[in-house]
């Protein structure tokens, strides 16, 4: 099978991974910043680098993503909802629920056994169901994406939101900041709601056996464990749950072009 | 007779004195993040203009969403009730009104001057002013500018998102694919009018169907919602103050029904209430009335 690659175009990350022989020995992640083409080609080039391969050595590339139309490569179209199930079954064979929050949509999946998608519930229409509500927050309270996993668990009163839309969400914490609410209870408080409108998604799917989340929204820790306290179940988060989809889209590709 | 409405919107705050059917004096400020005192303010002001004192103003009547937070005031109403009041007044062929507010929208139908029926969306910024406020930052227009702007557009651009920040995000891939201003404004004024439209379609619209609110100044809203809906759209001479007028209008059928008397007692312990809310530190300054 020699050496695949992966990628993953995403609205706010790129993500490339290598795999050689079926399995992973290479990723790369690095925020698109709106350019999609260069930093595609730019995740590409530096996880063939930590590995020592140039690009002729690539026998196929597969590729999914918002971005995926501006690769300056050759490459196979994997459509994203199998990419994700595919790339969780290769990580975690046991899981049959995937939620998967990226920066533009919330996804929840059923897999098959094999890692095929059995079902799914798509949410785009609203930025707070996305992690793009997490990085206006993170502007708001001049703080950056990892205090969301470490302040939360502090909070000692979470602040209460009453709205659900971001624009609204957003003049709130800024009304909340001006109070001198602590950050840490703003941050616990989005998680909230957050968790609140992604786990209304998910009661609308039934968890079934293992669950995990993938997308950059997982690296939340505080809004996974609000999530498994609302869902009653628990979330298990891998630990690079951002490559999910590349990692798949590398596996279906070779896959369909060795049969 | 002197009676008053006050409109005390999330964005604007709106004023109406009359006398009979008279309108007397008719102001617009912005509202202020303390409503209480504003709301003092303009009351003054709104005198000033038509050479009152407080208390020759019979009866006060708030609406709007600060209106618990007028302490001066004699009762509080709805703003779906005063509106509807204040354009069936104005209007009184109308059904059908669609208000867009600064953070909300509303539909109301109106049956022999009678509201039978109302829709509103306060949890989303899409379909309200504020839409429009962001989308005026992203492409650096002044708010009043972007309706006579959106009519210059030959080929509005594509805008799918309903989310106001995802429709951030596609303003932006418009501009760097090289999409005017003008045509990006016309999308943005046709995708807001859909959403509107949906909301209000479960009301069943039917003719005439007024607008109002600040969104009924934006020319380039009412002809994408008059497209949207097929027929054309009634829009009072300002429309920002319907609210206001209905809630003087309802205060005048109010004072009609009291005894001098109780019009006196109302006045005493409005004065007195006042002066219990306006416990500033620094007497005298704000204290105007």
């Amino acid at each position: 099978m020699g050496y695949t690659a992966g990628l993953d175009i995403g609205s706010a990350y790129s993500k490339a991974v290598i795999l050689e022989d079926g399995e992973l020995v290479s990723y790369y992640v690095k925020p698109t910043g709106g350019k999609f083409a260069l930093s595609a080609d730019l995740v590409l080039e530096e996880a063939l680098q930590k590995v020592g391969l140039s690009l002729a050595k690539l026998r196929y590339i597969g590729a999914c993503g918002l971005g995926v139309t501006f690769i300056s490569e050759t490459f196979n179209k994997v459509t994203e909802l199998s990419c994700h199930t595919r790339g969780v079954h290769y990580l975690m064979p046991t899981v049959r629920t995937v939620i998967e929050i990226g920066n533009q949509s919330a996804r929840v999946m059923k897999t098959t056994p094999k890692g095929k998608v059995a079902d799914s519930i798509i949410s785009d229409k609203c930025a707070t169901g996305s992690g793009r509500i997490m990085h206006i927050m993170a502007k708001v309270l001049r703080t950056d994406l990892e205090d969301f996993s470490r302040l939360s668990d502090k909070a000692t009163k979470p602040a209460k939101f009453t709205t659900n839309c971001a624009v609204f969400l957003e003049t709130e914490a800024i009304s909340r900041v001006a109070e001198g609410t602590p950050k840490e209870d703003i941050i616990a408080g989005l998680n909230q709601t957050l968790a609140g409108k992604i786990s209304a998604m998910v009661h609308r799917m039934k968890i079934e056996a293992d669950c995990v989340m993938t997308g950059g929204v997982a690296l939340n820790a505080g809004l996974v464990s609000i999530m498994e306290k609302e869902l009653g179940h628990k979330i298990q988060v891998p630990d690079e749950p951002m490559i999910t989809g590349a990692i798949g889209a590398a596996l279906i590709t070779a896959e369909k072009a060795e049969n | 007779m002197f009676v008053a409405g006050i409109d005390i919107g999330s964005t604007i705050t709106k004023i109406v004195i009359s006398n009979g059917m008279e309108v007397r004096a008719a102001m617009i400020t912005p509202t202020g993040p303390e409503h209480r005192r504003l709301a003092f303010r303009v009351m003054d002001d709104a005198l000033a203009s038509c050479f009152l004192s407080f208390n020759e103003v019979e009866y006060i009547v708030a609406t709007g969403y600060g209106r618990i937070n007028v302490p001066f005031a004699d009762q509080q109403v709805t703003e779906i009730t005063c509106h509807m009041r204040g354009v069936h007044c104005l209007f009184p062929e109308v059904r059908t009104i669609i208000d867009i507010g600064g953070q909300d929208s509303k539909g109301i139908k109106i049956k022999d001057g009678k509201q039978v029926d109302f829709i509103m969306n306060d949890k989303c910024a899409a379909g309200t002013g504020r839409f429009f406020e962001v989308m005026t930052d992203v492409l650096g227009v002044k708010l009043e500018e972007i309706g006579p702007m959106s009519l210059k557009s030959e080929k509005p651009a594509s805008i799918s998102s309903l989310c106001t920040v995802f429709a951030e995000q596609e303003v932006y891939l418009r501009l760097s694919e090289g999409a005017s201003v003008e045509d990006i404004l016309a999308g943005l004024h046709k995708a807001n009018a859909s959403r509107i439209h949906s909301m209000i379609g479960k009301l069943r619209i039917e003719r005439e169907v007024a607008m109002t609110g600040g969104g009924a100044k934006n020319i380039g809203l009412v002809k994408a919602m008059e497209d949207r809906i097929g027929f054309p759209i009634v829009v009072p001479p300002e429309p920002l103050i319907t609210g206001a007028l209905g809630a003087a209008l309802i205060a005048r059928e109010v004072a009609a029904r009291l005894t001098p008397d109780q019009l006196r007692e109302k006045k005493e312990k409005r004065r007195l209430e006042a002066v219990t809310f306006f416990d500033d530190p620094k007497p005298g300054k704000e204290r105007l009335l």
